[in-house]
């Protein structure tokens, strides 16, 4: 099954299992284990503190983890972590809601920037102010805006570890042909005036490939609403998806797609890119290399354009500890931590797998500087981090809020729908699935 | 007769154009998967995309817990469908329109639900990262009984009766007489308990934690990068030694479900 559709379809399966999971779980009480071990990691961990770490990543970037894991208990002889891939961060989210249920822990997990919050609200994640304090690990050091996700309140509940943004690519080949300038369009308007030339002297078919629900329209689109200076919520679950800025940057796209005829739906927009069929697109920071290797021209970053101001949301995976650990592990987890915290190690990490470096140190080291002078795509990327904030309410914590906005946006883009009319019926959705979520809030 | 041919021809391609597809992505690079208009052929096989994606997990051990959990979860599934069925076919007892019914019952309750449960209890049994674990939840499945029952049904009942009058037993019946002459339907049932099993995904992950207790179908998910940065080749080439063993299975039974069938026509 493909893993996007095997999301859509569990999403529903986790929010239940998490409503199951929050009526008898309240964390830090004393009959809840640790998974059992097994083999040769409970002869490893033997004498140690066992950390269990249930993780998200497999293919190249499951080994780079592994390997930080395995480095980490070689360097000393107080804790073993032993890390556990558990399939995406969908259903690592999903194990772990039956797992507080049935009260088998892991001390540790990676949470994607939607199901964090699911498990913060329902009290099963660990405050980390104390052990920042503590261990001397300084919170600032992170990039600023990628740590405030994680904080609530003052306080810091969840750590940045694999954090992406949406990057803007372009065709250089084509924009040379076209006679247009070696960048990215400073907003959205000027690329509008750009495509004419990209579909004549470019030799384009389209200018700009969107993509569908299933491709997770909702989060670029996220970014052109704030670009226009609308929300699709609020901090409350007051949804203004349907009022006047937001509206506005979904007329613009209608009006994109169907009168200029100069951008279309793109089942997957990297593909249609890499073959030449658009001139521009926008895609996560993490396809880079993929788009690089199939592409057969030269590519090219930018910042996302602006419309009225910048505006561009995060994505990805950060770090938890449970709450319900004791505190010797949660104490040998944030161990753990720190460790992929240091400057050697977060600038690896992002070499490896595509990820933005997480901290300033890291970013600042010698290896990431030399990596930006080899890559200067990636150094876009990096330098467009500070710059982007979490996302609304709507997309993070309603439940289906990604495919309702996703679906609506699918209805502009391919029937035409005026934005007012399609996005009042998401506006109608949404609030109705804000329900659920306020009352347990 | 053309346009037979050509309905026939249509469906076969619908079917094996995405199986000759992966067979040729399998040895492809990324760019020539991605190239449109499509390459059919692959212009330089990539034959290390094999042993690439054999070593990107370890698949070996994956095969034999698969081969485990499918060889007792079919075996179970099986047994339990045929004990059942024949008790709700040739038995007399009270209340058996009502178990037929909350078995129909059973075939209406979508997998999610049941997860849960199925998880609390096996967790306080102690049996996560078992093989119990992954396959008891599974051993009676209410489709495979209802599919058994529905045939034996049609079986007609003055063989039973001889048998019975010669002196054999239930078990005995059923053995010797029921399911031999049940053999297509059987072997459909095995056929589908063994796809489903070998492919299930969600439950084996769910109550398996560390990789030497993971399934095929997981291993294929180990292939995947978290940002969809996948390498097709080496993905397809993984797929091709997932699905191998079940599309052997399936051209040596088709056999028996055919020549099944036609004994029993000729009979009637």
């Amino acid at each position: 099954m493909d893993r996007r559709t095997f999301i859509i379809q569990s999403g529903g399966a986790v929010g239940s299992l998490i409503l199951i999971g929050c009526g008898n779980n309240s964390g830090g009480s004393g009959d809840v284990q640790q998974p059992a071990a097994t083999g040769q990691a409970a002869k490893a961990a033997e004498g140690k503190t066992r950390v269990v770490f249930w993780s998200s990543w497999s293919s190249s970037s499951g080994e780079a983890l592994q390997k930080f894991a395995d480095d980490f208990n070689a360097s000393q002889n107080e804790i073993f972590v032993d890390n556990q891939y558990q399939g995406t961060y969908e259903e690592t989210a999903q194990k772990l809601a039956t797992a507080l249920a049935a009260r088998q822990v892991p001390d540790m997990a990676s949470l994607s920037e939607v199901t964090w919050n699911k498990f913060f609200l329902n009290d099963s994640l660990q405050d980390l102010t104390g052990y920042f304090t503590e261990t001397k690990l300084d919170p600032k050091d992170y990039v600023e805006s990628l740590i405030n996700e994680g904080t609530k309140d003052g306080k810091i509940w969840w750590v940045p570890f694999a954090r992406s943004t949406p990057l803007f690519y372009y065709n250089r080949d084509m924009f040379k042909k076209a006679g247009l300038p070696d960048r990215g369009p400073k907003t959205w308007d000027e690329l509008r005036e750009w495509g004419k030339d990209l579909m004549g002297k470019g030799g384009a078919k389209k200018v700009f490939a969107f993509t569908n629900a299933k491709n997770y329209n909702a989060w670029h689109f996220q970014g052109n609403v704030w670009q226009w200076g609308g929300a699709y919520s609020d901090e409350d679950f007051n949804i203004l998806i349907d009022e006047g800025k937001a509206v506005e940057a979904g007329e613009w796209l209608r009006k994109f797609v169907h009168e200029d005829k100069m951008g279309y739906m793109a089942e997957d927009q990297s593909v249609d890119f890499g073959n030449g069929l658009c001139a521009v697109t926008q895609q996560s920071t993490g396809s880079l290399g993929g788009i690089v290797e199939t592409a057969k021209f030269e590519v090219g970053t930018a910042m996302l354009p602006e419309q009225e101001k910048f505006g561009c949301p995060t994505g990805g995976a950060g770090l938890g500890i449970l709450a319900s650990a004791s505190d010797e592990r949660k104490r040998a987890a944030f161990e753990f931590i720190r460790f992929l915290a240091k400057p050697e190690n977060a600038a690896s990490w992002a070499k490896t797998t595509g990820y933005m470096p997480v901290t300033q140190s890291a970013r600042e080291s010698k290896e990431m500087q030399d990596y930006f002078k080899e890559n200067p795509n990636y150094k876009v990327a990096v330098e467009q981090l500070p710059k982007t904030q979490p996302q609304d309410t709507a997309r993070l914590l309603i439940p289906n809020g990604d495919q309702t906005i996703g679906t609506g946006l699918e209805r502009i883009l391919v029937n035409n729908t005026p934005a007012q009319e399609a996005f009042k019926n998401v506006a109608t959705q949404l609030e109705d699935d804000a329900k659920e979520v306020k009352e347990s809030a | 007769m053309a346009i037979q041919y050509a309905l026939l021809l249509l469906t076969a391609l619908v079917f094996v154009v995405p199986l000759f597809w992966m067979a040729t992505a399998s040895l492809k690079g990324l760019q020539e998967i991605y190239t449109f208009p499509p390459v059919w052929i692959p212009t330089q096989p990539k034959w290390e995309n094999y042993p690439n994606a054999w070593n990107a997990a370890p698949f070996a051990r994956f095969y034999v817990n698969t081969l485990i959990t499918t060889f007792f979860g079919v075996g179970l599934e099986i047994v339990n469908a045929a004990l059942t069925a024949y008790a709700l076919v040739f038995l007399r007892f009270p209340g058996k329109n009502l178990i037929f019914i909350v078995l129909l019952t059973a075939l209406m309750i979508p997998v999610q639900v049941t997860i849960l449960p199925n998880y609390l209890t096996i967790a306080a049994l102690g049996w996560l990262n078992t093989y119990q674990g992954i396959i008891l939840p599974g051993a009676s499945v209410a489709f495979t009984a209802f599919l058994l029952r529905q045939h034996f049904l049609t079986l007609p009942t003055e063989i039973l009766e001889a048998a019975r009058l010669e002196g054999a037993g239930h078990l005995q019946l059923l053995w010797r007489i029921v399911l031999p002459l049940s053999r297509p339907v059987l072997v459909t049932g095995i056929l589908i308990s063994v796809v489903a099993k070998w492919n299930d995904f969600l439950w084996p992950l769910i109550v398996t934690n560390r990789l030497n207790m993971r399934v095929l179908p997981i291993g294929l998910s180990y292939l995947f990068d978290r940002e969809g940065n996948n390498q097709w080749g080496i993905i397809m080439a993984a797929t091709i030694f997932v699905v191998m063993p079940i599309v052997i299975l399936f051209v040596w039974a088709q056999r028996h479900i055919i020549s099944g069938l036609i004994a029993g026509a000729t009979k009637g």
